[in-house]
């Protein structure tokens, strides 16, 4: 207990500190020792508690009684700040709203006050695994920012116009103020305590994003106030709903009311509560409060607008998350809301260029992510919820450090001016890149928490969601890759400007940093130890959603990817440098300078795909505004126009448990031995035929059968030269990478993980063309990172349709089943016949870099490989033929040996199949490759899956 | 056994010419001559290219073009002189503008002349300069062995 008032009152004194000792020396000192302090006790408290389960303390009722009453007279102070701006800045919404909210927490305390001392619960404090992760995100990553602020700020206040007033003490001190109010939040299971916690943040989020005190801030800031205010006021009233009930103010207590007769009464207060959470998570419709969040000192961005603040929003939806179990209309709305925000956001956040916007975007979509699960309620979803959480947290707070120090670095925070970023600031350009994979691509905890998203809304049969999420993250692999390209850009003759880095920005950096790979590690030590005992504690069940070998194989690549990014390795600085490929005019290959007609010197210049006309920014704003607002209001009504027994009937979808049949590790890696000898054989000699017959079929002899072998023999000969001294690096990643998939698959392993690999493969291709920086190599990439775009979702529903027809994603289950997975789906097959032709490179969608038998002015994405490089490429095309095929295959094996056969003559027809459409259709445009592939996903995913799902029904 | 003459990738320059050679080297790539069967593939990067095949003369313009495709290839590499304008700058040899053969610019290993230089001829000359990429990769191979 005193180590959870320490918690609580450290960051306060310190806020106090700073106020009182304004000079800078003083304010370093003060921010050091409280953050450390903070770090240091978090770090103790996990270690006494992480393991113990849920805990609660008794207190007194009196001192209850009192901390009540300090947080009540608390709660009007914030009142009385809230209408202090807005009568100062003549902002009427506000004024009405914090009026509102004025009268309803005197009221409030009218009501309960007067009970006195013996109505307090007598054990408001608590704790249980999910909170401790919780005080130790708010305890490391909180101070570590912080400690960040003190440099950042040096910076800031240099940028600012001169004469402006030095206010950087009391951003400090807010900080604090904030951190203290995130631990009160966490540990309190009284509901009181934690609403005037929520309200600190919300105040503190007000404050700082009005720091500047420009028209803008001020303008955001008031939009930030007014949309929380809705959940604050929303919060309030079904904290007098529950008290007029007469029910008890805990938190822990909601789960039992809910599993009781009196469940009618929490219908309301559930749903008051979800909005109030949904706000906080800046969900749709509430979400332009965290875009406009934006203008405040990047800090703040990190600390309060992503890895915290927000995260109390989804904090209560997760504590909330059993008891929407019960409450249908709650649940759908929650998971309505948090699936649709995911989608659009991740849209929108391609068509931004502002870093920071688009770190936003990404925020909020994988906070409606987090929302989603927590709605679904299930154990499996929230495990993924747990753990979207922490990786969230990491990653994100990382990137928002970097592009923060990178402002002050390059003065821009827009993505095209982080062209060549690698070399001028090469070791926090690294940091960010970690960060950028960490969002998104396997083997990091973010995928390995979407994989379980995917899992547990396969489990529950949410096709709605499943086909949201399949687009929305395809769409998350095209931003983060372009940007990841951006980065990645390697320009021979840079200038450093890292040395203007503070210490205590590199500090925070680089020890958030390690958290991140730590926790990717660690993933399965935290699942077994600390998230499965939490849910085993509510549900009483430990899910098991992905086998270990298979998260042992993550974190061993985490490892390997950290290796590549952060070491020297692989970086060949002995090869002969050849400039970028510019029609063989190039004079200045680092700034792409050519000589153009007329004796004229021009420059080559870029920009990454927006695509604001295929994802407008504002018509989707205005659809998600439209469709959750209305969501909520149906939701509403529907608590009052349907009947009772229904609302209280608990969600009706039957729960498949996933089976893990996977061989194991050994396993595992005999098939990567075999994959990795006989796929390279196996795909030359199909590439072989595949050259003869496109000849044959153009009245040819062709070339030699092992022709592609002679080639890639050739390459291997070839002198070493290379535009720069990492693509080779990244090359050999790629056929790692695709060579493990291949090995997952044919061992019978996980076969999401084998499409997360093959994803993962193709963006360290996608790194190697980006970092040569050279115009034709950048369109081939930008293009293959529009291919991926098109053809993940369908994969996704490929997955999703194997695991309804199996009720496992692991391959070796085929083995098990009597019929093949052909005869119920069947669309999906078709489907995945229609972007094989992607995946194969072949026309009519051939956009990235087409094979052998066309022949075309640029190769596009292989434009600047050569020699050995080269031939790497080759051999990982035939290891993902060869692959693809089998995905093919897969289809017709069943629990028959000899059906083996029969997939492999299938495999081979679908193979003839795609080189007759190849010689037979002209390449298309991009947008009928997009258009195309996601409008045949789309269709085949919903009628295929919607088909499969509701047979249990029927 | 060496491989180079197993798999000559090409790139195909055109100088300053009357554009005939330039024509039927394109001619030559033509499935009626199939070119494919020696594993010769067109190629649009001189990274990719282990064969030249320059057309028409150098001439001020174009002499930096020529020895920066080929100081971007990659050893072994060999370059082909198709048609009498590469060979030697044929009829615009005296004009002002013309330096010379494709020699002037880069070493030429094998040429082919001919006014327009015939699709059997630049296939005959191709096949020539193969033999030498084979030798030129075999001292490459020596030369890394005794390193």
């Amino acid at each position: 207990m005193g180590l959870i008032a320490f918690l609580v009152a450290a960051p306060l004194v310190a806020a106090v500190a700073l106020m009182l000792f304004r000079s800078e020396s003083q304010r370093a000192v003060i921010t050091v020792a409280a953050a450390g302090i903070t770090g240091v006790a978090s770090v103790l408290f996990a270690f006494q508690h992480l393991l113990s389960g849920y805990t609660v303390y008794e207190l007194p009722q009196e001192t209850s009684f009192i901390i009540t009453i300090v947080m009540t007279a608390v709660d009007i102070v914030l009142c009385a700040v809230i209408l202090w701006f807005s009568i100062r800045y003549k902002n009427k919404l506000a004024l009405v709203i914090g009026l509102v909210q004025t009268v309803g927490v005197i009221y409030f305390a009218n009501l309960t006050l007067p009970h006195g001392a013996e109505h307090m619960l007598t054990a408001p404090v608590y704790f249980d695994q999910l909170s401790v992760i919780m005080v130790l995100i708010v305890g490391l990553v909180g101070s570590a920012i912080c400690v960040y602020a003190l440099g950042y700020m040096k910076d800031f206040q240099h940028h600012e116009p001169a004469g402006a007033p030095d206010r950087r003490h009391f951003f400090a001190a807010l900080m604090f103020l904030f951190l203290s109010a995130m631990f009160v939040i966490v540990l309190s299971d009284n509901l009181e305590w934690m609403f005037t916690g929520w309200e600190i943040t919300t105040v503190c989020s007000f404050l700082m994003i009005g720091y500047t005190r420009t028209p803008e801030a001020i303008r955001n800031s008031f939009r930030q106030i007014i949309l929380n205010m809705i959940g604050g006021v929303a919060f309030l009233v079904a904290l007098i709903i529950i008290h007029l009930w007469g029910l008890p103010m805990s938190l822990a207590s909601l789960p039992v009311v809910a599993n009781s007769y009196v469940a009618p009464a929490l219908i309301v207060p559930v749903m008051l509560l979800s909005v109030a959470g949904l706000t906080k998570a800046a969900q749709m419709p509430f979400h332009s409060w965290l875009l406009g969040a934006m203008v405040a000192p990047t800090p703040t961005s990190a600390l309060l607008h992503s890895s915290t603040m927000v995260k109390a929003g989804v904090f209560l939806l997760v504590k909330l998350a059993p008891i929407y179990l019960v409450y249908p209309a709650a649940s759908a709305m929650v998971v309505a809301i948090g699936g649709i925000t995911f989608a659009l956001c991740s849209f929108m956040a391609i068509t931004q260029s502002n870093a920071k916007r688009v770190l936003a975007y990404s925020t909020i979509a994988n906070l409606g992510l987090i929302s989603a699960c927590a709605g679904v309620g299930t154990a499996e979803a929230v495990w993924a919820a747990i753990f979207l959480i922490i990786f969230h947290t990491v990653s994100k707070s990382v990137l928002f450090l970097c592009v923060g120090t990178v402002e002050h670095r390059i003065g821009s925070r827009n993505i095209e001016d982080m062209d060549g970023l690698f070399s001028r600031l090469p070791r926090l350009t690294r940091f960010m890149m970690l960060g950028i994979m960490g969002m998104f691509v396997a083997p990091f905890g973010m995928l390995i928490s979407k994989w379980a998203t995917l899992v547990s809304f396969a489990e529950t049969g949410n096709i709605f969601f499943l086909i949201l999420l399949a687009f929305g993250s395809a769409a998350t692999f095209f931003f983060w890759a372009k940007w990841l390209g951006k980065l990645a850009g390697v320009a021979q003759k840079a200038e450093n400007v890292e040395g203007g880095v503070h210490k205590s920005e590199w500090a925070a950096i680089g020890f958030i940093s390690v958290l991140l790979l730590g926790c990717c590690v660690l993933l399965p030590v935290i699942s077994q130890a600390v998230v499965g005992p939490y849910l085993a504690g509510v549900y009483q069940t430990m899910p098991q959603l992905i086998g270990v070998d298979n998260l042992l194989i993550m974190a061993a690549i985490v490892v390997f990817i950290a290796i590549v990014l952060l070491t020297p390795w692989g970086r060949a600085t002995d090869k002969r440098r050849v400039a970028v490929y510019l029609g063989g005019q190039c004079t200045d290959p680092d700034s792409r300078k050519y000589h153009a007609s007329m004796g004229r010197t021009m420059t080559s210049t870029k920009r990454n795909w927006y695509m604001t006309d295929v994802f407008p920014e504002d018509k989707l704003t205005l659809a998600g505004v439209i469709i959750c607002t209305s969501i909520i209001i149906m939701g509403f009504a529907a608590c009052f126009i349907l009947a009772v027994p229904f609302l209280v009937g608990g969600s009706f979808f039957v729960e498949r448990e996933v089976l893990l049949v996977g061989p194991g590790l050994p396993g595992i890696l005999a098939g990567v031995v075999v994959f990795a000898i006989a796929a390279p054989i196996l795909g030359c000699l199909l590439d072989g035929c595949d050259r003869k017959i496109s000849a044959h079929m153009q009245g040819r002899v062709g070339p030699r059968i092992l022709q592609p072998y002679y080639d890639v023999r050739k390459l291997m000969g070839k002198e070493e030269a290379s535009v720069n001294a990492v693509d080779e690096a990244y090359v050999t990643c790629a056929l790692i990478f695709a060579i493990l998939a291949g090995g997952m698959f044919i061992s019978g392993s996980n076969l999401l993980l084998c499409v997360f690999l093959v994803t993962l493969a193709t963006l360290f291709m996608v790194i190697a063309a980006y970092s040569a920086r050279s115009p034709y190599a950048d369109t081939g990439a930008d293009r293959e990172c529009l291919q991926v775009m098109s053809y993940e979702p369908m994969l996704m529903i490929m997955t999703v349709g194997f695991f309804t027809a199996t009720q496992s994603f692991d391959v070796a289950r085929l083995f098990q089943i009597d019929s093949p997975i052909i005869f119920p789906l069947l669309p999906i097959f078709l489907g995945l016949l229609f972007i094989l032709t992607i995946k194969l490179r072949k026309s009519p969608f051939d956009l990235s870099y087409s094979h052998h038998a066309h022949q075309e002015i640029v190769k596009g994405i292989t434009t600047e490989m050569t020699g050995r490089t080269l031939a790497k490429v080759e051999i990982m095309h035939w290891c993902e033929s060869v692959l693809f095929l089998m995905w093919v295959g897969m289809f017709f094996v069943w629990d028959n040996p000899l059906s083996i056969v029969l997939g492999i003559v299938m495999a081979l027809a679908a193979w003839f199949f795609e080189v007759f459409i190849d010689n037979n259709f002209a390449r298309m445009k991009w947008q009928n490759c997009l258009s195309g592939a996601w409008l045949v996903a789309l269709v085949v995913g919903v009628v295929n899956l919607f088909y499969v799902l509701i047979t249990p029904f029927i | 056994m060496s491989f180079s003459s197993k798999s000559p990738w090409l790139i195909h320059y055109d100088g300053s010419s009357c554009n005939g050679c330039d024509i039927e080297v394109l001619d030559s790539m033509m499935p009626l001559y199939d070119v494919e069967r020696f594993g010769i593939i067109n190629t649009g990067n001189p990274k990719h290219a282990d064969i030249f095949l320059i057309t028409g003369a150098i001439n001020h313009q174009n002499v930096n073009v020529v020895k920066h495709i080929y100081e971007q290839m990659l050893e072994p590499k060999v370059v082909v002189a198709c048609g009498i304008c590469a060979c030697t700058g044929g009829v615009f040899k005296d004009a002002y503008n013309v330096i010379g053969g494709a020699d002037k610019a880069i070493p030429v290993d094998v040429y082919a002349p001919g006014c327009a230089v015939r699709p059997e001829t630049i296939i005959d000359a191709v096949l020539k300069a193969v033999k030498i990429l084979d030798e030129k990769a075999a001292k490459m191979g020596a030369a890394e062995k005794n390193r």
